[in-house]
């Protein structure tokens, strides 16, 4: 996985380029616009980390001339403009997602899976399977092991994007923001407690547990028999 | 130095302008004045000439030169003080008859009217140049007729109103100058020892003078009153912001001495201790960071420039949105919730905002009040506002203490132990309310706190 970083502050870039070649990616950094762009042209790349204040050329025209150029590489902007009418300006670039700075490196590591993730998913699916767990998007169905319970309307928005990103970790943020769809900063951690709830219901009657919690990242739904 | 500053001075150019302005219409007046009077004089007594010139033709023609001669005896005798003059001369300007000494060149304007200077009247010496103003009639025979006035007195009069203008307009200009110089002179003394004052208090950086408004009358005074309250102010701000800033300086010290501590002695530890720290102090440090970027983002709210990104949205969507997301938190804590949501409210506004901003309200909520208490969030519409009323049954705030809550990092005392938090999160509140021109204020529950806030629905 060949991922292409634009960053200018060299301690910001050495930190993101270890955190991903630690897992596993292969990343190219350029140091300012001009050669963020020409880089991507030169090569091809499966997702693209841009910072938005780059030198010589902004990070959201080095993104705006690559989608000019029907260039479709998932993009992850970079900003310490955290307010809402900075997010929609990114993703009206053609931004895929948007990470304020500071941010943790679990945060990072996990947008970037889900941006790689939504390059493959098919959107014609019709249903969500993850081990015995079943969703039905058409009937909003949801079973395990053929029995099938009821969710409320959060509940199974929660479990939706939770099985669509299984095999990742999700964080919290990324939950707020697309299930709830709010972008805000929460005092306490309020996400745990619905988290539990759904547990209490795909997984208290059921000897292996599907979503689990990793520390200090955050939730994870995935088959544990599947490495 | 004093006189450059009076003549520079705006009440001094005021004064010349308004004294000038006076002089030209004084000007006008006595011009005005002038050429009426004259012109009034010249009519009037053109009329007296025809008269005269009518009764002197019939007495000739009646009774011929003798006649005339005893005519003009008698008329002269009988006005002596209307100056009139006759004469008539044959057709060789020889004098048969009349008070006037001979015929003399003149000067003609058209039809029968002349005007002429003589220095001898009846033969005797006159004042000299006396003006005469004349009408002329030449009769059958050849002989001419002539009736004049001199016209003196006119000129007299004239001159005396044209000295009369001139000097009182001198005086008036005079008295201007001097009036607007001593007028200028007071208010840049006056100016002067407010400037004085309020460079003094510039100069020395200390906020804490006042400007002496005893030694200021009337309008100065007010505005002395106001430059005070401009400094009380001024003052008042700058001391909250050294508050705010000593407040971060010592809401971060303390973390910070601790993070450094602990990575010191980092070094010293076996390897599964020191992932344990090194965690530890990995959140430490985020803790830190959010507190900042808490800082931030109230700065940014307050700055009031993200109205630009306002858009329609039911109030009661957001609310009902936080109490979902914060219901299974209050189910934990036994808590039971009370809603009284009255009928939505279409606000202009930040819905990630807004939402922020009742999630710490009912966060906190849920923080004070104890396990099996109650909360109850209530929503009114009044007169296009929406009322939006959360109390809890918790500890409450001391009515000491209600004001303080929404300044950066205020702790109510009894919670510091209690609860962690950055005392940022009321301060957002505060902020984000502010920007959508709405009010909070606290009241108390009884027991409890009841946290009251009120937006205005779109216009």
């Amino acid at each position: 996985m060949r991922i292409l970083l634009i960053e200018d502050d060299d301690s910001v870039a050495d930190f993101i380029v270890d955190g991903l070649q630690q897992n596993g990616y292969e990343v190219s950094r350029a140091s300012d616009g001009e050669q963020g762009l020409a880089t991507a042209r030169e090569h091809t790349f499966e997702a693209m980390i841009v910072d938005r204040m780059l030198p010589l050329l902004d990070g959201l025209s080095v993104i705006e001339t690559l989608r000019e150029e029907n260039n479709t590489t998932p993009v992850l902007i970079l900003s310490a403009l955290g307010e809402v009418e900075d997010r929609v300006e990114g993703l009206k670039a053609g931004g895929d997602d948007y990470l304020v700075k500071p941010f943790a490196l679990v945060e990072l590591l996990a947008r970037v899976e889900a941006l790689l993730r939504r390059q493959s998913a098919s959107h014609t699916q019709t249903t969500l399977k993850t081990a015995d767990l079943e969703m039905d998007l058409l009937s909003h169905k949801v079973t395990r092991a053929g029995v099938s319970f009821n969710l409320q309307p959060r509940e199974y928005k929660l479990l939706e994007y939770l099985m669509k990103h299984a095999g990742q970790v999700v964080t919290r943020t990324m939950l707020l923001e697309n299930v709830w769809e709010y972008h805000f900063d929460p005092q306490t951690n309020v996400i745990d407690v619905h988290i539990s709830r759904l547990r209490q219901k795909i997984d208290r009657d059921f000897d292996r547990a599907l979503l689990s919690t990793v520390r200090g990242a955050g939730y994870m739904l995935h088959d544990p028999e599947q490495p | 130095m004093i006189l450059t500053k009076v003549l520079a001075s705006y009440t001094f150019r005021f004064m010349s302008l308004y004294v000038a302005a006076l002089s030209i219409a004084g000007l006008l007046v006595s011009t005005a004045m002038y050429a009426v009077y004259t012109n009034n004089f010249f009519y009037s007594t053109s009329d007296s000439f025809n008269t005269e010139m009518q009764s002197f033709e019939a007495v000739y023609r009646r009774d011929g030169v003798i006649g005339v001669g005893d005519y003009i005896e008698k008329t002269t005798h009988l006005r002596r003080f209307e100056s009139y003059y006759y004469l008539i001369v044959d057709s060789e300007y020889h004098k048969i008859a009349g008070n006037m000494a001979a015929w003399t060149p003149f000067k003609r304007y058209g039809d029968d009217w002349f005007s002429f200077q003589l220095d001898l009247v009846r033969g005797e010496p006159s004042a000299s140049g006396q003006q005469f103003w004349g009408l002329s009639q030449t009769l059958d025979n050849g002989n001419i007729l002539l009736v004049a006035r001199d016209y003196n007195d006119v000129i007299y009069t004239m001159n005396l109103v044209t000295y009369v203008v001139i000097r009182s307009m001198i005086i008036t200009i005079g008295l201007g100058i001097l009036g607007g110089a001593l007028l200028a002179a007071l208010s840049v003394y006056r100016v002067d020892k407010l400037n004085q004052s309020v460079a003094a208090i510039m100069m020395s950086g200390d906020l804490s003078q006042r400007i002496d408004r005893s030694n200021h009358q009337g309008d100065f005074r007010e505005l002395t009153t106001n430059l005070n309250g401009m400094l009380d102010r001024i003052e008042m701000l700058m001391e909250g912001m050294r508050q705010v800033s000593d407040n971060i300086a010592h809401d971060l010290r303390t973390p910070l001495t601790r993070l450094r501590n602990n990575l010191s002695k980092l070094q010293d530890l076996p390897g599964g201790e020191r992932d344990t720290i090194a965690q530890e102090l990995t959140e430490e440090a985020d803790d830190i960071l959010s507190t900042f970027n808490a800082l931030l983002r109230i700065a940014r709210v307050e700055s009031g420039n993200q109205r630009a990104g306002f858009k329609e949205m039911d109030i009661k969507v957001i609310l009902l949105d936080v109490i979902e997301l914060y219901e299974p938190l209050m189910a934990a804590k036994s808590i039971t919730l009370y809603q009284k949501l009255d009928h939505g409210l279409l606000i202009n506004g930040d819905r990630h905002l807004l939402f922020q901003a009742f999630a710490n309200l009912i966060d906190n909520a849920i923080k004070y009040t104890p396990e099996g208490g109650e909360i109850t969030v209530a929503l009114d519409v009044v007169e296009n506002r929406a009322k939006v009323a959360i109390a809890d049954t918790g500890i409450g705030i001391a009515d000491t203490e209600k004001p303080k809550v929404f300044r950066r990092f205020f702790r109510v005392e009894a919670s510091r132990s209690l609860q962690r938090g950055n005392g940022l999160g009321l301060s957002l509140v505060a902020a984000v309310f502010s920007l959508h021109k709405g009010d909070i204020d606290l009241a108390d529950a009884g027991p409890g706190l009841c946290v009251n806030v009120a937006l205005p629905g779109i216009a």
